[in-house]
């Protein structure tokens, strides 16, 4: 009886310490804030709950930059960290932060649109928690996220999701991903806040212009470009052929699909004033088919299941041995970003957006992300916003 | 990279191996594997060894919402069982059917494919219905093992019948295709298999086990039809208010909605049910499947930070078509075996965008690989429906018996699902029927 006792107080406490072993990271994780410096255009810096109260408190509340022009002009939204496992749109928005002066019109900037979704991971599928970028100061840390708002901030799922207000019938999780809970509710799971906050923001700040910046899978066809419904889709084949011919790059134009609801790129323009687009640049990482989920990976975007894949023509973009790195990446971003913004100023002169100091293709690929990254140590008080 | 894979692959296996050797259950061979492969892979620091913990806590989490619907859709029946509610069901089935066997067998399958038709699991079904549809099937002459059969595959049915099909759901969000024109294109074969199925398993009488009447269960006193109905509203209910009024509705979640059925059965009992015990006994039974989830998750978690699960989608990948047509019968059902719903995430969706580009029409590739997945919930390592299917319906001879007696059904869902997918293209028409 008292060998039996002991042998469960041993179990007991071996269990206990496992799971404190594996479960602290997991709770410094949730609870790591990334610092973003605020850079020399931000004039402001507000919440998303001050479009959405209901998100007040809450885990689902986030930071919007605004960066108001010398001059008046055109209003342009930009969200990064949608899907928080694709981390080149919240770099792409983190380096407009910092480095971006707006000449004309106002640009708000969501760095980390789904704040829940970066502080949670993604069970079974082994991701990193945080990834380092190399800056010519030394290393800044990045929570890695999941597509999907932590069940510790929503739960629980319905056994099926029933979009609003469409009614289409769509996977239980994604009641808890960013991209398929739009236009949104006031009233309703905290995500379809989320999408409410940033769709009000759009309607009561006359938003001409919603930018939203995603990585996708080598194999997924969807990538590698710019996905745009009926109303933006001469702006984004504007955007597309002027980048590749004068930057040498590809980013094709995408149809949004009508029949598929809940996305950015078909609800704001169905639901708002803005033109929506979504960018996806390939993220060889989030592939299925790849070696271990390192860190490595996930910065240089090489890998030999995917080069040889590549070589049986199974993938949707060029891959050779330079894989795809974050570099590129997040210049493709920032550079078709840009020139949505002329090409957009150029159809409405009244309402252009002017945007300097924030890098393009070329600069990202010479001198690589973390050039662009402030050192929040070296900031002013005052000049950080812990996200 | 590759050889350094199979090395943590090999690791993983021996582990596994070196579990069952020593006669450790099932799911302790899965942790052992998962440990195995983690300590392999941290020498090349995929994943580094202080990283190890936290994968397998993390990937110990990954069925943490199928655990709960587990447990609760397990004790809401046992408090109905225990009320008498199941044998007054079956006794009343069969005073109504019990001469007409070809509508009795049609109801019961029936019956058994609503729930999984509404929850997208397979496993409600049974743990609803599974007990007082076996005892039925048990009454109709139908031998245990034969009933076992009958309730996996149909039960593999109703997760794969529309309107909800999560492996259809998942492969659609993870290809950026809609989920819609599925009615049809499951509805139609889902039944005509389900009928295939419980008519080829339970036409034939084995007199030996039929039983009469007067071999029926005794009724509890006081239960009544409405007793025994209001617990399956109340659940039915909360599942049919959230499709109707969705914007209105709260989510509950399936885990909520069993425990307030289960409350609900519990205050309407003739007679009075000592919960904690019912509910500890119910956890002490469903442990081994339990843990088999928890075991699971780890096992996938650490696949894929060693790359483990990455090389085997790469395999699939990589093989030409033809022979690929000719391995998907076996490679699908054994993907959803080891990773159960991460199968789908693994191979489905590469091999969806592969197909698709080279003109197979996406909607029915997905409903026919969709009928495919659910046969692997009869494989080892998981098993999980095959072995709730033997919980339900009381069987206790050899598990590799029972998976023998669903050849010929196992056979006819194969065909059914390879003709779907290699003739997509022809069949289109079920998508635009459903549209």
């Amino acid at each position: 009886m008292r060998k039996d006792a002991f042998l469960k107080t041993v179990l007991a406490a071996a269990f206990v310490a496992f799971v404190l072993w594996g479960g602290l990271p997991l709770f410094r994780h949730r609870h790591h804030d990334v610092p973003i410096v605020k850079g020399p255009g931000v004039t402001a810096v507000r919440r998303l709950s001050e479009y959405s109260p209901g998100l007040k408190g809450t885990p689902g509340d986030t930071f919007i930059y605004v960066l108001q022009g010398r001059e008046p002009g055109g209003k342009a939204l930009l969200m990064g960290d949608t899907h928080s496992n694709e981390p080149e749109g919240m770099l792409s928005a983190i380096i407009v932060v910092e480095n971006g002066i707006v000449e004309k019109g106002t640009l708000y900037v969501i760095p980390v649109f789904n704040n829940s979704g970066s502080r949670n991971t993604r069970p079974g599928d082994g991701y990193p928690l945080y990834f380092d970028v190399a800056t010519d100061w030394g290393q800044r840390r990045f929570r890695f996220g999941n597509r999907d708002a932590s069940p510790l901030d929503q739960w629980p799922d319905p056994d099926v999701y029933i979009h609003y207000p469409e009614r289409q019938l769509l996977s239980y999780i994604d009641i808890r991903n960013t991209n398929r809970t739009w236009p949104g509710r006031a009233n309703g799971p905290l995500m379809e806040k989320v999408t409410f906050g940033a769709m009000e923001l759009m309607r009561r700040e006359k938003i001409d212009l919603a930018i939203d910046v995603h990585g996708a899978e080598t194999m997924f066809p969807v990538t590698n470009c710019i996905v745009a419904p009926e109303s933006s889709v001469k702006i984004a084949t504007l955007a597309s052929l002027t980048v590749k011919a004068k930057e040498g790059f590809e980013s094709h134009v995408e149809r949004s699909p009508v029949g598929f609801r809940g996305l950015s790129h078909r609800e704001i323009g169905d639901h708002g004033p803005a033109l929506p687009f979504l960018l996806e640049a390939p993220i060889p990482f989030l592939d299925q088919p790849t070696g271990p989920k390192t860190t490595k990976l996930l910065l240089d975007g090489k890998d030999p299941f995917l080069l040889s894949l590549s070589k049986k023509k199974k993938l949707f973009v060029p891959y050779d041995e330079s894989g795809w790195p974050l570099e590129k990446r997040v210049g493709q971003n920032l550079s078709v970003t840009l020139e949505i913004f002329r090409q957009f100023s150029k159809k409405a002169a009244d309402r252009a957006i002017a945007v300097s100091g924030v890098p393009r293709y070329a600069d990202l690929v010479k001198n690589g992300v973390g050039h662009f990254l402030a050192d929040p140590a070296k900031t002013p008080a005052g000049g950080v916003v812990m996200n | 990279m590759t050889t350094q894979i199979l090395v943590i692959l090999a690791v993983m296996i021996a582990a596994y191996a070196a579990a069952k050797a020593a006669k450790l259950s099932v799911e302790l061979g899965i942790f052992a594997a998962a440990v195995g492969g983690g300590l392999a892979g941290a020498f090349l620091k995929t994943p580094a060894i202080g990283e190890l913990g936290r994968h397998l806590v993390e990937g110990s989490t990954t069925y943490l919402d199928v655990i709960l619907v587990f447990f609760t859709a397990t004790l809401f029946m046992t408090i109905v069982n225990e009320s008498g509610g199941v044998d007054y069901v079956v006794r009343a089935t069969l005073r109504a059917f019990g001469k007409m066997r070809l509508p009795a067998l049609l109801v019961l399958m029936i019956i058994v494919l609503v729930p999984g038709a509404l929850t997208g699991a397979g496993s409600v079904s049974l743990l609803v219905v599974g007990a007082p549809v076996a005892l039925a099937l048990g009454r109709l002459g139908v031998p245990k093992k034969r009933v076992a059969a009958i309730l996996f595959i149909v039960a593999g049915l109703s997760a794969a019948a529309p309107p909800v099909n999560i492996w259809a759901m998942i492969l659609c969000a993870g290809t950026a295709i809609p989920y819609v024109g599925f009615e049809f294109t499951l509805g139609i074969p889902v039944l005509f298999l389900g009928t295939f199925t419980i008519l080829v398993l339970g036409w034939k009488k084995d007199t030996g086990t039929m039983s009469g009447n007067a071999d029926l269960p005794l009724t509890t006193p006081g239960m009544t039809w409405w007793r025994v109905t209001i617990p399956f509203a109340v659940f039915f209910g909360m599942v049919v208010a959230y499709r109707i009024w969705p914007f209105s509705t709260p989510i509950f979640g399936l885990s909520l909605e069993f425990t307030v059925a289960g409350a609900a059965a519990l205050l309407l009992s003739p007679k009075r049910i000592a919960f904690l015990t019912l509910a500890r006994d119910t956890a002490k039974r469903l442990l081994p499947l339990l843990a088999t989830m928890v075991a699971v998750g780890m096992l996938q978690q650490i696949m894929t930070a060693t790359g483990v699960r990455g090389l085997l989608s790469f395999a699939v990948i990589s093989t030409p078509l033809v022979l690929l047509f000719f391995l998907l019968p076996i490679i699908i059902p054994f993907s959803e075996g080891l990773l159960t719903y991460g199968g789908a995430a693994i191979i489905g969706i590469p091999l969806i965008w592969f197909l698709d580009s080279i003109g197979f029409h996406a909607t029915v590739v997905i409903a026919g690989l969709s009928l495919l997945w659910p046969l692997g919930d009869g494989l080892p390592p998981t098993a999980l429906i095959g072995r709730l299917s033997t919980m339900v319906s009381g069987y206790e001879g050899s598990y590799k018996d029972f998976l023998k007696a669903t050849w010929l059904p196992w056979l006819a869902v194969t065909a059914v699902a390879m003709g779907m997918i290699i003739f997509s293209s022809k069949l289109a028409f079920l998508v635009r029927w459903s549209m």
